[in-house]
């Protein structure tokens, strides 16, 4: 679903944010990104995203060469992968109803079709009696939980998040944790970029771990007992 | 959050594509209803900030109405001309020597002439009562002693064409007879030239009206999408299309073009009722009761609609210019 291969990531400045990673992530499988901040984890993302190009290597995502994509191209790409940011990327203007059907106002779907899925997507979050407030009026965690809401109400086969749960409460995560496991189960690929080191023990998932823009490790889940 | 499970046990299950009938039209209403929300969307940001909503949406107004007004003053003067056309005439001023009995003569032989529709003549005498009468210096002419008019034969072609009139006048000047030939229909000429200087002067400045159009209104859709870049830049990021983010502007480029279009037809109804009351006098002391005519409705719908798809066509440019350079 992902392929990386010897993908680095040099910007303008000379800085090298990834420098020769390699892995592969398929279908219906969750991995944690880790390491320190700095270490390359968003610019992962971002290069999945097709934010940005990789200065060499090839990298692959969902069928499509992101080395070489039109603008066409990467919109479409983009509908197809549901992203959690860090900084949320709400529109302030809209309700969080609008902000969440958004995705699906962009593919065209039928306003009807839209209210279902949209309502389901607050629900797994448990934002649905808040779908007439506008971002602003919530509080971080909320507002990370629309952004989660947002990621998932395409049905998207690819799932980045970049610190989903950094707002959230222990407990707000792990359900958190388990909406996103429901999409693993039916085939989603999941990308999960994190620090939080008790989430990612607690949640038995492979593991890549990233340093200074190299890949440290790439721990498989240990056997269940 | 599990009451969604029952209903959504598989997240990730095709989307039921509608094929039906009643599904299309379904869609197509769907359409309608987004698009409508969109341009109310455009619709209530112009609101949001009308001073300078209005200045723009004068501009667009003015802008269209100079090449329109210059139209209109030259299909004015067509109409104008085209009614003084039919009385192009021919005077024949004749030599002092012929009498009153060969001028009556002439004029009678010219009559049979299957190029003229019709004439009379003038003797010497009739000239100096009519001269008397009009200009009022009859105390002056009873001091003179001798007529200082010559007779006259007025005629009035059949064909009043410039061509046709300048021939025959030709012809005329051959006559024994005939002193000098006037054809008075030279000045209409010059007004027929005059007025389609007027219009060609209306297309170029048409011209240069749409190429500033599409600046102003570019540069306003330019300014509307720097202040919400931040909009556009989540848009892109979700997976909208230039295109998609380019929608509210377009119905913000094409608002301004439909609003400065009608602005345009009711300021011109002002300048129209302006221009007709000074012009009231004029035509007064012609004994004419010649009216400026307004822009008539399919001329009014034309402005209207040629704003609409300028001001939509400029937002088009604009917005999928500066759109493009907007990157997450």
């Amino acid at each position: 679903m992902i392929k990386f291969d010897n993908v680095s990531k040099r910007y303008a400045d000379g800085q090298e944010a990834l420098s020769d990673i390699s892995f592969e992530v398929s279908r219906g499988e969750f991995a944690f990104i880790t390491g320190h901040s700095g270490a390359g984890k968003s610019t992962l993302l971002k290069l999945i995203l097709a934010m940005e190009t990789p200065s060499s290597g090839q990298l692959i995502a969902n069928g499509v060469n992101l080395n070489r994509v039109s603008a066409t191209q990467i919109a479409r790409h983009r509908r197809q992968i549901g992203t959690v940011f860090q900084d949320h990327q709400l529109l302030h203007d809209r309700s969080v109803y609008d902000n969440v059907a958004l995705p699906l106002e962009i593919c065209g779907y039928p306003p009807s079709d839209a209210a279902r899925r949209v309502r389901a997507a607050l629900d797994k979050v448990g934002l649905l009696k808040k779908e007439k407030s506008f971002p602003e009026a919530l509080s971080g965690g909320e507002q990370q939980r629309v952004g989660i809401a947002r990621a998932v109400v395409n049905r998207p086969s690819i799932i980045l998040a970049d610190e989903p749960t950094g707002n959230l409460d222990p407990g707000l995560s792990a359900e958190v944790m388990k909406v996103f496991q429901q999409f693993q189960s039916v085939g989603v690929c999941l990308l999960v970029a994190s620090h939080d080191a008790a989430l990612i023990e607690r949640f038995n998932c492979r593991t890549i771990v990233l340093e200074g823009g190299k890949l440290l490790a790439d721990q498989k889940p240990r056997p269940l007992a | 959050m599990s009451a969604t499970k029952r209903r959504n046990e598989n997240p990730n299950q095709p989307r039921v594509k509608r094929n039906t009938r009643a599904g299309q039209s379904e869609s197509l209403i769907d359409l309608v209803k987004l698009h409508r929300r969109i341009a109310s969307g455009s619709a209530s940001r112009l609101l949001q900030t009308p001073a300078s909503s209005l200045v723009t949406l004068f501009v667009v107004a003015v802008a269209l109405l100079l090449p329109a007004l210059l139209f209109g003053l030259s299909s004015n003067l067509a109409s104008l001309l085209a009614g003084f056309q039919d009385s192009a005439q021919v005077t024949l001023y004749l030599q002092d020597s012929v009498s009153e009995a060969d001028g009556q003569k002439v004029s009678d032989d010219l009559l049979t002439r299957r190029d003229i529709e019709s004439g009379y003549y003038v003797s010497p005498s009739q000239a100096l009562d009519e001269f008397s009468a009009s200009s009022g210096l009859e105390d002056l002419l009873i001091e003179m002693t001798a007529n200082p008019l010559p007779g006259a034969i007025v005629l009035t072609p059949w064909d009043v064409s410039p061509a046709a009139v300048d021939e025959l006048a030709r012809e005329l000047q051959e006559l024994p007879q005939v002193d000098v030939v006037q054809v008075d229909s030279l000045w209409l000429q010059r007004l027929a030239a005059i007025s389609n200087l007027v219009s060609a002067i209306g297309s170029v400045l048409a011209v240069i009206v749409i190429l500033g159009l599409f600046f102003v209104v570019g540069n306003t859709i330019k300014l509307a999408i720097e202040s919400r870049k931040a909009e556009i830049l989540v848009i892109k990021l979700v997976g909208g299309s230039d295109m998609y983010a380019a929608r509210p502007f377009l119905y913000t480029g094409l608002l301004y073009g439909l609003g400065g279009g009608i602005l345009a037809t009711l300021l011109q109804i002002i300048v129209l009722a302006t221009f007709n009351s000074n012009l009231e006098v004029l035509t007064q002391l012609y004994e004419s009761d010649f009216q400026l005519r307004g822009f008539g409705l399919m001329s009014s719908l034309l402005i209207i609609v040629a704003g609409a798809a300028i001001g939509w066509m400029a937002a088009l440019m604009a917005s999928l210019r500066h759109i493009r350079a907007i990157n997450p």
